[in-house]
């Protein structure tokens, strides 16, 4: 009974298929959340894999419904070993996007999976179904090799995250004590270099809205009336210009984050990022001057213009056009004042001579609101955790104080204080919002390894969890 | 017989609803010229309406094959009365933009015209049948009441002008002594205001382009990449700054027209812009500095973008996108640089540092390429015409050396070296690009009144010298 003898048992799950036939069995059920006819997969995904499992690891489970009808359901399972003992809160969704079927390469499927050299084909083998596989196999293999674990553990699944996680927050507040932890630890998202672990301790947040000038009703012949009537496009394209530099500086300050902390920085020294060979090329030129690429991407705010439509692009006439609209984004790391962007906005267009422009909410398909969360990447948790990680794989594991992207984090942080953790398995190749998701054999079989280790080391006496705050 | 005779047999014809059953049965020839199934229709126009109505009045009649392949043909119509009057040659097209039929308002219809008090609506009436049926009503008229025009007639008919005239220019100048004449009279276009008898010596030009900065294939999502990579929605916007100032100034310095001519400047002073009824609200603070209305938009050039995309704007994702694309445009007047204004924009992008963003030539279907033409305010013939219409109207037209919207004119300028003028008579807010395209009616008897006068005045025998 050992640390070596876990990890070995975890890899031998893998070698021998074992893990894979998890996979298979769970990609073949259809659950996309955005398909309001899968609410039924929703929940036999709960009933049929989740929950057994959980049950045969000797953990209670509860589904619950989401209070919001048409919303899919939220497992919580709970494996509690003393009460004086730590208690860990996992997390995974069930849920994929849509399947896309048409759009894979020949042979692929979405709900079938498919192994072709490294990767593996699939559905949710990377988002997040392989993933959260991987915590529930290595929890498995450390329950056979200790006979407990060694610290409480609770894990949930939601199946409406590619939809918003709608509802969950909710189901989070009104049960409290239900999901209440010490720590949170769990899955999801790339490796920031495929070939390298890391952790991650939080996520920026993104305020989604639409900036439009609509100046009078219809276009009107650009001849006759060409520099009588002021153009929309023109007026909109200038209020972008004073909010965001040719070079992609944010120039409304209001709508900066503080300064970057120390030990954000320090972090962020370590981390470099390798998109993969299908990246695309980096501008240094974008961007707030002074920071490097990772800082730029991980410690600060950025403006992006993501859909602009001024007349009729798909049939233009020679009319000046009656409107303008643009759809745009902020990301935004934590203690930024995102809740006051619009008005910061709206005032700024006032201030600067666009008062015709108004800063409007963004369409449903589209309303990408998300908080910004991250744990001090020298919190003991994280650090932890990447020692953990360190101890398996023999590298020293990078600790990224934030993702990019944006996740459901502040239902960890902010609705139950927990400090956070992530180990993403995955890499930023993986195609995990298109056709043709997979993940890859190499990185996987190491995940199982670090998740083993990890679990394993929770519980162990001579690698104690850090102080509960 | 007299002048007044030809008038008010002009105005008998009006009022007695000849002219609105003669221009429904116009409007009902579906003659779109983007159409390439409605080609039949353009060559049936021409033989079984203008042909009959020109030979009617002892003219000869010619038409033309288009030399681009699949265009729409070309209409003379000549009487040549003796060798030394002077020579007019008219103009209209017969071909229409598309009907959008099922975009105009409940109960009307492109192909059947429907009166609603004032107005006639229909495609065509305004732009441009309701206008050559006009002109070639008052100059049978005034030849009825004179027994002879006293003048030689030159009238074409196009069929392609909705389609930018293709091969119009081509066609005139292998056949310029058929279309030769002493000056051009036509109309087409609306008046400075409805109740304004208004001529226009020329038209702004105009030239289509786009604007594109595509930085990279597909999209990047926001998160992972946003601060990483470049946005060229926000790179194309600051370009679009650069250009034209947020109150519609133009900053690109070759763009601007050189200094105007005093003439032009005479015949802009004091001008009104009215654009009628449902007209939108001239912006007062648009556009150059210190210029009035009617300097703006026949006396100035302007820029616009007349449509902008980037990533899906029907369904937007969080993705940095990798491409903008803006569709623009230059009105310009005569004094303007036509061949420099794709190089200087070029060098201009490229002194902002925007060598990221590309000039490319105009989607086929809105591909607006028209050169800028002016006939000088102090012709005598625009003082001829101004008196004739003075003398129908009792008071002075309104003179505009450009028309702000764009034509055909470098053909009668250019190639045939023409005096041009053009007695409009349409308003601002007929739609005529639009569904709901209508006329005015009380606007189009006093146009009859006015060309019937000027076709009499025409053979009186006192017009200006041949050039």
């Amino acid at each position: 009974m050992s640390r070596e003898a876990v990890i070995d048992r975890a890899l031998a799950y893998f070698d021998e298929g074992k893990f894979l036939d998890d996979v298979a069995r769970r990609v073949a059920i259809p659950t996309e959340s955005q398909n309001p006819e899968r609410i039924p997969d929703l929940y036999r995904y709960l009933t049929e894999e989740m929950q057994p499992t959980f049950e045969a690891m000797g953990y209670a489970c509860r589904i619950y419904d989401n209070p919001i009808a048409g919303k899919g359901p939220v497992l919580l399972a709970h494996r509690q070993e003393g009460d004086n003992l730590p208690t860990v809160l996992g997390y995974g969704h069930g849920d994929v996007i849509l399947g896309y079927e048409e759009q894979w390469d020949e042979g692929l499927s979405p709900w079938r999976i498919e192994e072709r050299g490294d990767k593996v084909y699939g559905r949710g083998t990377a988002d997040n179904k392989g993933q959260h596989c991987l915590h529930m196999a290595a929890l498995a293999c450390v329950l056979e090799e200790r006979g407990h674990l060694g610290f409480n553990h609770k894990f949930m699944i939601e199946m409406g995250e590619e939809n918003g996680s709608a509802g969950v927050n909710d189901i989070v507040a009104a049960h409290k004590d239900a999901f209440g932890a010490d720590f949170y630890l769990a899955s999801d998202g790339p490796r920031i270099d495929a070939a390298k672990a890391n952790v991650n301790c939080g996520n920026r947040g993104a305020v989604n809205f639409d900036l439009v000038c609509e100046l009078r009703e219809g276009g009107h012949h650009s001849g006759n009336w060409g520099g009588l009537l002021a153009n929309p496009g023109i007026i909109l394209s200038h209020a972008i210009a004073s909010i965001v530099s040719e070079k992609g500086q944010i120039l409304v300050k209001d709508l900066l984050p503080p300064p970057i902390p120390n030990s954000v920085r320090v972090a962020l020294r370590d981390v470099i990022r390798e998109g993969g060979p299908d990246a695309p090329e980096v501008q240094e030129w974008w961007g707030e001057p002074g920071l490097s690429a990772s800082e730029k991407v991980y410690g600060w705010n950025t403006f992006e213009v993501l859909a602009f439509k001024v007349g009729n692009p798909d049939n233009p006439v020679n009319a000046v056009p009656p409107r303008a609209w643009a759809h745009c984004q902020i990301r935004f790391v934590v203690g930024s004042r995102f809740e006051e962007f619009p008005e910061i906005i709206q005032k700024h267009l006032d201030e600067n001579g666009f008062d015709t422009v108004r800063v409007m909410p963004p369409p449903e398909g589209n309303v990408g609101e998300f908080k910004a969360s991250r744990t001090d990447p020298d919190h003991p948790w994280p650090s932890y955790i990447a020692d953990s990680v360190t101890r398996t794989t023999g590298e020293k594991t990078v600790k990224l104080p934030n993702s990019g992207g944006s996740i459901c984090n502040y239902i960890f942080q902010d609705t139950l204080g927990l400090p956070l953790c992530w180990i993403p398995h995955s890499y930023v190749g993986c195609s995990q919002h298109a056709p043709n998701e997979h993940i890859l054999k190499s990185v996987t079989r190491e995940g199982i390894a670090i998740m083993a280790g990890v679990y394993w080391d929770l519980g162990d006496p001579a690698t104690p969890m850090p102080a509960r705050s | 017989m007299t002048r007044e005779t030809a008038i008010e047999k002009a105005l008998e014809f009006f009022d007695d609803g000849d002219y609105v059953a003669e221009l429904s049965r116009r409007v009902a020839f579906r003659t779109e010229s983007q159409k390439p199934e409605q080609q039949p229709e353009l060559y049936r126009y021409l033989e079984e309406e203008i042909t009959p109505a020109f030979e009617a009045m002892g003219h000869d009649c010619r038409i033309f094959e288009n030399p681009v392949d699949g265009k729409g043909p070309v209409l003379l119509a000549s009487r040549i009365e003796g060798e030394d009057l002077p020579t007019v040659l008219g103009y209209g097209h017969g071909d229409v933009i598309r009907g959008l039929e099922d975009q105009w308002r409940e109960g009307l219809s492109p192909w059947e015209t429907v009166q609603d008090g004032d107005r006639l609506y229909g495609r065509g009436t305004a732009d441009n049948k309701g206008q050559h049926t006009i002109n070639m009503n008052a100059m049978r008229i005034a030849m009825e009441a004179r027994g002879k025009l006293g003048f030689n007639s030159k009238f074409m008919v196009e069929t392609g002008e909705e389609n930018g005239s293709p091969g119009l220019h081509a066609l005139v100048a292998a056949n310029k002594d058929a279309f030769a004449a002493d000056v051009f009279i036509a109309s087409d276009g609306p008046r400075v205001s409805p109740d304004t008898p208004t001529i226009f010596l020329g038209a702004r030009g105009v030239k289509n382009f786009d604007l594109i900065c595509e930085l990279r294939e597909g999209g990047h999502h926001s998160g992972n990449w946003g601060g990483l990579l470049a946005n060229p929605g926000i790179i194309l916007s600051h370009a679009l700054a650069s250009i034209v100032s947020e109150t519609g100034r133009i900053r690109v310095k070759e763009w601007l027209p050189g200094p105007l001519p005093n003439s032009v400047k005479a015949a802009l002073r004091g001008l009104t812009v009215d654009g009628g009824e449902n007209a939108p609200e001239i912006d007062e603070g648009w556009g150059e500095p210190d210029l009035s209305p009617a300097e703006q938009v026949y006396g100035w050039n302007s820029f616009e973008v007349l449509a902008f995309k980037v990533g899906n704007p029907d369904n937007p994702v969080n993705a940095v996108p990798p491409r903008a694309w803006a569709h623009c445009q230059l009105r310009f007047i005569a004094d303007t640089d036509r061949d420099a204004i794709i190089p200087a924009l070029r060098k201009h992008l490229d002194a902002h540092g925007f060598d990221m963003v590309d000039v490319l030539p105009p989607p086929d279907m809105n591909a607006g390429d028209f050169a800028s033409t002016r006939t000088d305010p102090d012709n005598p013939w625009a003082a001829w015409a101004a008196a004739s219409l003075q003398k129908t109207s009792g008071t002075a037209p309104a003179v505009i050396p450009q028309l702000g919207g764009s034509i055909c004119n470098d053909v009668f300028t250019d190639i045939l070296g023409l005096p041009t003028i053009w007695v409009p008579h349409s308003y601002a807010s007929c739609s005529q690009h639009a569904p709901n395209e209508h006329i005015l009616l009380s606007e189009a008897r006093s146009a009859i009144e006015l060309m019937a006068g000027l076709y009499w005045d025409l053979g009186e025998g006192n017009t200006p010298n041949a050039a």
